[in-house]
Protein backbone atom coordinates (compact mmCIF):
# COMPACT_ATOMS: atom_id res chain seq x y z
CA UNK A 1 0.00 0.00 0.00
CA UNK A 2 1.44 3.39 -1.00
CA UNK A 3 1.71 5.97 1.76
CA UNK A 4 -0.38 8.30 -0.36
CA UNK A 5 -3.13 5.74 -0.90
CA UNK A 6 -4.57 4.59 2.39
CA UNK A 7 -8.19 3.48 2.13
CA UNK A 8 -8.48 2.80 5.85
CA UNK A 9 -7.28 6.25 6.76
CA UNK A 10 -9.48 7.82 4.11
CA UNK A 11 -12.52 5.93 5.35
CA UNK A 12 -11.83 7.04 8.91
CA UNK A 13 -11.27 10.64 7.88
CA UNK A 14 -14.58 10.70 6.09
CA UNK A 15 -16.42 9.79 9.27
CA UNK A 16 -15.98 13.48 10.09
CA UNK A 17 -18.75 15.10 8.13
CA UNK A 18 -19.52 18.80 8.03
CA UNK A 19 -22.58 20.54 6.72
CA UNK A 20 -22.79 22.54 3.51
CA UNK A 21 -23.09 26.32 3.53
CA UNK A 22 -26.11 27.44 5.60
CA UNK A 23 -28.93 29.46 4.10
CA UNK A 24 -28.02 32.41 6.30
CA UNK A 25 -24.88 32.78 4.23
CA UNK A 26 -26.94 33.27 1.07
CA UNK A 27 -28.65 36.33 2.46
CA UNK A 28 -25.40 37.72 3.81
CA UNK A 29 -23.55 37.40 0.53
CA UNK A 30 -26.24 37.91 -2.11
CA UNK A 31 -28.09 40.50 -0.08
CA UNK A 32 -24.98 42.65 0.21
CA UNK A 33 -25.10 43.61 -3.44
CA UNK A 34 -28.27 45.62 -3.83
CA UNK A 35 -28.70 48.55 -6.25
CA UNK A 36 -26.54 51.50 -5.28
CA UNK A 37 -29.44 53.74 -4.35
CA UNK A 38 -30.68 51.34 -1.66
CA UNK A 39 -27.56 52.17 0.28
CA UNK A 40 -29.03 55.64 0.77
CA UNK A 41 -31.84 54.01 2.75
CA UNK A 42 -29.96 51.17 4.40
CA UNK A 43 -26.39 52.33 4.51
CA UNK A 44 -24.46 53.85 7.35
CA UNK A 45 -21.43 56.06 7.54
CA UNK A 46 -18.66 55.82 10.07
CA UNK A 47 -17.78 59.23 11.42
CA UNK A 48 -14.71 59.90 13.58
CA UNK A 49 -15.68 61.04 17.05
CA UNK A 50 -13.95 64.48 16.85
CA UNK A 51 -15.87 65.30 13.67
CA UNK A 52 -19.12 64.05 15.15
CA UNK A 53 -18.63 66.17 18.27
CA UNK A 54 -17.73 69.24 16.21
CA UNK A 55 -20.85 68.83 14.07
CA UNK A 56 -22.99 68.33 17.16
CA UNK A 57 -21.62 71.50 18.77
CA UNK A 58 -22.20 73.48 15.57
CA UNK A 59 -25.74 72.15 15.29
CA UNK A 60 -26.57 73.11 18.87
CA UNK A 61 -25.05 76.54 18.41
CA UNK A 62 -26.97 77.20 15.19
CA UNK A 63 -30.21 75.98 16.72
CA UNK A 64 -29.71 78.21 19.72
CA UNK A 65 -28.97 81.16 17.47
CA UNK A 66 -32.19 80.65 15.53
CA UNK A 67 -34.35 80.17 18.59
CA UNK A 68 -32.94 83.10 20.60
CA UNK A 69 -35.26 86.14 20.39
CA UNK A 70 -33.58 89.08 18.65
CA UNK A 71 -33.47 92.37 20.64
CA UNK A 72 -35.36 95.31 19.17
CA UNK A 73 -32.95 97.63 17.42
CA UNK A 74 -33.40 101.47 17.54
CA UNK A 75 -34.62 102.93 14.26
CA UNK A 76 -31.93 104.46 12.26
CA UNK A 77 -32.15 107.40 9.93
CA UNK A 78 -32.44 105.15 6.97
CA UNK A 79 -35.42 103.22 8.27
CA UNK A 80 -37.91 106.00 8.82
CA UNK A 81 -38.56 108.96 6.59
CA UNK A 82 -40.93 111.83 7.40
CA UNK A 83 -44.02 112.11 5.27
CA UNK A 84 -43.46 115.07 2.95
CA UNK A 85 -47.04 115.98 2.15
CA UNK A 86 -49.57 114.70 4.63
CA UNK A 87 -53.13 115.84 4.10
CA UNK A 88 -54.82 114.99 7.35
CA UNK A 89 -58.55 114.38 7.12
CA UNK A 90 -60.41 114.74 10.37
CA UNK A 91 -63.57 112.73 10.62
CA UNK A 92 -65.94 113.67 13.39
CA UNK A 93 -68.78 111.55 14.57
CA UNK A 94 -72.44 112.49 13.74
CA UNK A 95 -73.17 113.41 17.42
CA UNK A 96 -70.50 116.13 17.47
CA UNK A 97 -72.67 118.50 15.32
CA UNK A 98 -75.71 118.58 17.71
CA UNK B 1 -18.10 40.26 -13.22
CA UNK B 2 -21.81 40.79 -13.71
CA UNK B 3 -24.36 40.22 -11.03
CA UNK B 4 -25.54 37.04 -12.73
CA UNK B 5 -21.98 35.73 -13.00
CA UNK B 6 -21.38 36.45 -9.37
CA UNK B 7 -24.54 34.62 -8.33
CA UNK B 8 -23.56 31.65 -10.47
CA UNK B 9 -20.08 31.63 -8.96
CA UNK B 10 -21.54 31.84 -5.49
CA UNK B 11 -23.97 28.98 -5.96
CA UNK B 12 -21.41 26.79 -7.73
CA UNK B 13 -18.65 27.05 -5.13
CA UNK B 14 -20.14 28.15 -1.83
CA UNK B 15 -20.35 24.63 -0.39
CA UNK B 16 -16.76 23.77 -1.22
CA UNK B 17 -15.52 27.00 0.28
CA UNK B 18 -17.68 26.65 3.36
CA UNK B 19 -16.69 23.05 4.06
CA UNK B 20 -13.03 23.98 3.60
CA UNK B 21 -13.27 26.94 5.96
CA UNK B 22 -15.33 24.89 8.40
CA UNK B 23 -12.69 22.18 8.64
CA UNK B 24 -9.82 24.66 8.74
CA UNK B 25 -11.25 26.62 11.66
CA UNK B 26 -13.47 23.95 13.22
CA UNK B 27 -16.05 26.67 13.71
CA UNK B 28 -19.29 27.14 11.80
CA UNK B 29 -19.45 30.81 12.73
CA UNK B 30 -15.90 31.49 11.60
CA UNK B 31 -16.48 29.57 8.38
CA UNK B 32 -19.54 31.65 7.53
CA UNK B 33 -17.65 34.88 8.18
CA UNK B 34 -14.71 33.76 6.09
CA UNK B 35 -16.76 32.70 3.09
CA UNK B 36 -18.80 35.89 3.29
CA UNK B 37 -15.65 38.00 3.32
CA UNK B 38 -14.12 35.95 0.51
CA UNK B 39 -17.03 36.48 -1.84
CA UNK B 40 -17.25 40.17 -1.03
CA UNK B 41 -13.54 40.53 -1.70
CA UNK B 42 -13.97 38.82 -5.04
CA UNK B 43 -16.98 40.98 -5.89
CA UNK B 44 -15.08 44.17 -5.18
CA UNK B 45 -11.82 43.19 -6.89
CA UNK B 46 -12.78 40.86 -9.71
CA UNK B 47 -10.10 42.37 -11.90
CA UNK B 48 -7.56 40.29 -9.98
CA UNK B 49 -8.96 36.99 -11.25
CA UNK B 50 -6.99 35.79 -14.23
CA UNK B 51 -8.59 32.80 -15.91
CA UNK B 52 -5.27 31.94 -17.55
CA UNK B 53 -3.78 31.18 -14.15
CA UNK B 54 -6.42 28.74 -13.02
CA UNK B 55 -10.05 28.07 -12.42
CA UNK B 56 -12.37 30.36 -10.54
CA UNK B 57 -12.67 27.68 -7.87
CA UNK B 58 -8.92 27.73 -7.29
CA UNK B 59 -9.01 31.50 -7.09
CA UNK B 60 -11.87 31.47 -4.60
CA UNK B 61 -10.19 28.77 -2.55
CA UNK B 62 -7.05 30.87 -2.48
CA UNK B 63 -8.91 33.88 -1.14
CA UNK B 64 -10.75 31.72 1.39
CA UNK B 65 -7.55 30.05 2.42
CA UNK B 66 -5.81 33.38 3.08
CA UNK B 67 -8.72 34.59 5.18
CA UNK B 68 -8.77 31.32 7.12
CA UNK B 69 -5.05 31.54 7.84
CA UNK B 70 -5.46 35.14 8.98
CA UNK B 71 -8.18 34.01 11.32
CA UNK B 72 -6.04 31.22 12.69
CA UNK B 73 -3.09 33.58 13.19
CA UNK B 74 -5.38 36.02 14.98
CA UNK B 75 -6.77 33.35 17.27
CA UNK B 76 -3.48 31.54 17.83
CA UNK B 77 -0.72 34.04 17.07
CA UNK B 78 2.07 31.96 18.54
CA UNK B 79 1.49 28.86 16.42
CA UNK B 80 3.67 28.51 13.36
CA UNK B 81 2.02 27.73 10.06
CA UNK B 82 4.49 25.01 9.31
CA UNK B 83 7.06 23.11 11.25
CA UNK B 84 9.41 20.94 9.33
CA UNK B 85 9.80 18.46 12.14
CA UNK B 86 6.26 18.57 13.42
CA UNK B 87 5.23 15.25 14.83
CA UNK B 88 1.81 15.17 16.31
CA UNK B 89 1.45 13.80 19.76
CA UNK B 90 -1.30 11.52 20.97
CA UNK B 91 -4.72 12.94 21.52
CA UNK B 92 -7.04 12.22 24.39
CA UNK B 93 -9.72 9.87 23.13
CA UNK B 94 -11.71 9.54 26.30
CA UNK B 95 -15.38 10.32 25.87
CA UNK B 96 -15.21 11.37 22.24
CA UNK B 97 -17.10 10.07 19.27
CA UNK B 98 -15.06 8.82 16.34
CA UNK B 99 -15.95 11.86 14.23
CA UNK B 100 -14.91 14.16 17.05
CA UNK B 101 -11.62 12.33 17.37
CA UNK B 102 -10.94 12.75 13.67
CA UNK B 103 -11.88 16.44 13.86
CA UNK B 104 -9.56 16.96 16.78
CA UNK B 105 -6.76 15.14 15.03
CA UNK B 106 -7.10 17.26 11.89
CA UNK B 107 -7.23 20.41 14.03
CA UNK B 108 -3.92 19.37 15.59
CA UNK B 109 -2.14 19.47 12.25
CA UNK B 110 -0.25 22.58 11.30
CA UNK B 111 -2.33 24.93 9.14
CA UNK B 112 -0.40 24.19 5.97
CA UNK B 113 -0.67 20.44 6.45
CA UNK B 114 -4.31 20.81 7.38
CA UNK B 115 -5.26 22.75 4.27
CA UNK B 116 -3.49 20.28 1.99
CA UNK B 117 -5.19 17.36 3.66
CA UNK B 118 -8.65 18.94 3.61
CA UNK B 119 -8.45 19.86 -0.06
CA UNK B 120 -7.05 16.47 -1.06
CA UNK B 121 -9.02 14.10 1.13
CA UNK B 122 -12.31 15.86 1.65
CA UNK B 123 -12.72 17.99 -1.46
CA UNK B 124 -10.75 15.59 -3.68
CA UNK B 125 -9.00 18.33 -5.58
CA UNK B 126 -6.11 17.38 -7.84
CA UNK B 127 -2.70 18.25 -6.47
CA UNK B 128 -1.98 20.88 -9.10
CA UNK B 129 -5.17 22.72 -8.20
CA UNK B 130 -4.27 22.52 -4.51
CA UNK B 131 -0.90 24.01 -5.38
CA UNK B 132 -2.55 26.91 -7.20
CA UNK B 133 -5.07 27.51 -4.45
CA UNK B 134 -2.44 27.48 -1.72
CA UNK B 135 0.14 29.36 -3.77
CA UNK B 136 2.68 26.61 -3.24
CA UNK B 137 4.88 24.41 -5.33
CA UNK B 138 3.55 20.97 -6.22
CA UNK B 139 6.41 19.32 -4.35
CA UNK B 140 5.58 21.30 -1.22
CA UNK B 141 1.94 20.22 -1.41
CA UNK B 142 2.96 16.59 -1.74
CA UNK B 143 5.31 16.91 1.20
CA UNK B 144 2.71 18.55 3.43
CA UNK B 145 0.12 15.98 2.44
CA UNK B 146 2.48 13.15 3.20
CA UNK B 147 3.37 14.56 6.63
CA UNK B 148 -0.28 15.22 7.37
CA UNK B 149 -1.22 11.63 6.64
CA UNK B 150 1.71 10.33 8.67
CA UNK B 151 0.68 12.45 11.62
CA UNK B 152 -2.92 11.37 11.34
CA UNK B 153 -1.98 7.71 11.21
CA UNK B 154 0.00 8.25 14.39
CA UNK B 155 -2.79 10.10 16.17
CA UNK B 156 -5.58 7.86 14.96
CA UNK B 157 -3.74 4.58 15.37
CA UNK B 158 -6.15 3.40 18.08
CA UNK B 159 -9.01 3.75 15.63
CA UNK B 160 -7.21 2.26 12.67
CA UNK B 161 -6.61 -1.42 12.41
CA UNK B 162 -2.98 -1.82 13.27
CA UNK B 163 -2.87 -5.36 11.87
CA UNK B 164 -1.33 -5.00 8.46
CA UNK B 165 0.61 -1.82 9.30
CA UNK B 166 0.55 1.47 7.61
CA UNK B 167 2.21 0.50 4.37
CA UNK B 168 0.12 -2.58 3.73
CA UNK B 169 2.48 -5.27 4.89
CA UNK B 170 1.24 -7.92 7.22
CA UNK B 171 3.29 -8.50 10.29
Amino acid sequence: MEPTDDPKLRKLLHEWKVENAPRSLDERVLGERRPWWTSLLRGSVRVPIPIALTCAVLLVWMTAALVRPRPASPPGDSEFQPVRDAQVRIIRSAHADR
Amino acid sequence: MTDAEFRDAYRAHKDVLYRFARRMTDSAEAAEDIVHDAYLAVWRTTSKFDSARGTLRSFLLGVTRNLALQRLRRDRPHDALEEDASIAGPIDLAGLERAQIVARAVATLTPLQREALILAEYEELPLDEIARATNAELAAVKSRLHRARENLRRMLAPLLETKGAVHGTNR
